[in-house]
């Protein structure tokens, strides 16, 4: 390992550490923040590790962050706590594989639209169960679990999640996701088994995003379809990591936490022009800023010191 | 010597039309054979059903002994066929040297690290390009760009090589260049298979042609007498140049 590295393996180290730490000295305000503001990363980070360098993206993210949130509501009262992560994560894995066996040849703007039906399509599915099979929509969620613990979890998942995404930017698997978002021709004239990549990517990222929604549930005690599969959530996720950079490692970590603390902001001054404000920020990010804050800074540098730039396609475009 | 390639009533058809009609013909190793034609007359098509980026509406492909007609493209490449496109395909958003590690790293070698990037270096080096390894891609002149894409094509260690009009839009001295790259391969007795227009070009390199028209083969012989065959003249100029 170089002095680099080195250097930015303790830098991280001292950052999750204090954070750790955070719940001993802050407000029960800031922990609950911070716990969105987690969520957030870990989503946006998730989301990117696929949707970045593929180019493939997806508005399922509330699909399966649902599925988290209600299989915790589910099993919260026959099974106990500790097993609740594991089952929704192999919950959230069987359905990632069964959507993506049979989506990912789609391309471009049809994955897009069959990834948003995805979310509506469970969201029905369970309300359907709920009112015909179980007799009631919502469901209430009591478990042994203090905000302390969710925020420790979701630094822990946050910490994981980046790690993966770390490993996966300098493995082989990373340099195959760049390659099917540059030509899916090339990659397979190259000896890549597209369907095989996208499919692993696919997975780990519906996996640890459906982990966030299980860790986050129990802050909501009451939970009913509209709540658990809300597709706000997979618009804020999507543009929190094209403002930070798709296709970078603290990109949608970057675009998380500012734009999370905006929405707060925004959701507790103004919460009559709240979606109207969201929309117009939506649309500001991908006009100004397609390719991220990350990407806008290098250009800039670059063009300021060799009056080069390099114009790559971003995600939006 | 021994066949490499074998191709027996090889048909595709889009819909009605009939891009390719029942085409036959071999090649031996370390042969390297002109696959000509006018426009539309399934060249390109033949050359993607080899590497498996179309599948055959009928007959069979083998590479040496082992049948890869409607394989995968991956699964063809695994097997040593790599190719370039009549448009070039870069990879945009990678540098020239990640250009040619794509086809290490996921290739037969599957090399990684240090390794695939000497390699890379090592075939950026014999197309002539290793002191531009570290640009982007995109920022290659046309004849770097196809100069990447063969190196990206060699680095397979390909059994049989196919150039789709690799030569096409190449200045006087880039055609020379070219021309002389494509002989240097041949010398290494690589197998190529070439489309191509460029008549100074075939008869250069390739020995031997097969000529196609409207989707079916019309002449298979060596380069000379192909180019003077009837039917091929006819196909190419019309009736009165016969």
């Amino acid at each position: 390992m170089s002095r680099n590295s080195l250097l930015q393996a303790a830098i991280i180290t001292v950052v999750v550490g204090a954070l750790a730490c955070l719940p001993f000295y802050a407000n029960p305000y800031t922990v609950t923040l911070m716990i969105g503001m987690l969520g957030y990363v870990t989503l946006a980070t998730a989301w990117a590790l696929f949707s970045g360098p593929t180019r493939y993206v997806s508005l399922a993210t509330v699909a399966f962050f649902g599925i988290g949130a209600y299989t915790c509501a589910v099993f919260s009262e026959s099974v106990p706590y500790v097993l609740l992560l594991p089952i929704a994560g192999v919950i959230g894995l069987a359905v990632a594989l069964i959507v993506g066996l049979s989506t990912l040849r789609l391309a471009g703007v049809y994955f897009v639209i069959f990834t948003f039906g995805l979310a509506e399509l469970v969201r029905q599915l369970v309300t359907w169960y709920e009112v015909n099979i179980t007799g009631t929509l919502g469901r209430y969620i009591f478990l042994p679990v203090t905000p302390e613990g969710i925020y420790w979890q979701l630094l822990a998942l946050a910490t994981a999640t980046l790690l993966i995404c770390w490993g996966v930017g300098r493995s082989r698997i990373g340099l195959a996701l760049k390659v099917i978002g540059d030509d899916e021709v090339v990659a397979a004239h190259c000896g890549i088994n597209i369907a095989r990549v996208k499919l692993a990517l696919f997975a780990i990222s519906s996996v640890i995003i459906t982990l966030v929604g299980a860790i986050q549930a129990p802050r909501w005690t009451y939970v009913e379809p509209a709540i658990a599969f809300n597709p706000t959530l997979s618009f804020l996720t999507l543009i929190m990591a094209l403002l930070g950079g798709a296709n970078r490692l603290w990109g949608p970590l970057l675009g998380a936490v500012p734009l999370f603390l905006l929405f707060e902001w925004l959701s507790a001054n103004f919460p009559n022009h709240y979606s109207i404000i969201l929309g117009l920020l939506f649309i500001a990010i991908v006009f100004v800023l397609p390719r991220g804050v990350l990407a806008f800074i290098e250009e800039n540098w670059k063009r300021r010191h060799n009056g080069k730039i390099k114009a790559v396609p971003g995600v939006a475009e | 010597m021994s066949e490499l390639l074998t191709i027996s009533g090889l048909t595709k058809r889009f819909g009605g039309l009939t891009a390719v009609n029942a085409v036959s013909f071999s090649m031996e190793r370390g042969e390297v054979v002109g696959l000509l034609g006018p426009n539309g007359s399934g060249k390109t098509t033949v050359l993607n059903m080899i590497s498996g980026h179309l599948r055959p509406t009928g007959g069979t492909i083998a590479l040496s002994d082992h049948i890869i007609s409607g394989l995968a493209p991956h699964r063809v490449a695994l097997k040593g066929v790599s190719r370039t496109f009549q448009l070039v395909r870069a990879l945009p958003s990678l540098s020239v040297m990640e250009n040619v590690v794509v086809a290490l790293a996921f290739g037969r070698g599957k090399l990684w690290g240090r390794a695939a990037e000497e390699a890379a270096l090592a075939k950026l080096d014999e197309v002539g390009l290793a002191h531009r390894a570290h640009q982007a891609a995109q920022d290659l002149t046309y004849i770097d760009l196809k100069r990447m894409e063969l190196a990206r094509a060699l680095a397979a260690e390909p059994e049989l090589l196919l150039l789709d009009e690799w030569l096409a839009g190449l200045n006087p001295t880039e055609l020379r260049t070219g021309i002389d790259l494509i002989l240097s391969l041949k010398n290494r007795g690589i197998t190529i298979l070439l489309v191509e227009h460029v008549m100074e070009a075939i008869r250069a390199v390739c020995s031997r042609c097969v000529v196609m028209n409207a989707g079916r083969k019309i002449a298979d012989a060596s380069t000379a007498e192909a180019l003077a065959n009837a039917d091929v003249v006819t196909a190419y100029l019309g009736e009165r140049h016969a």
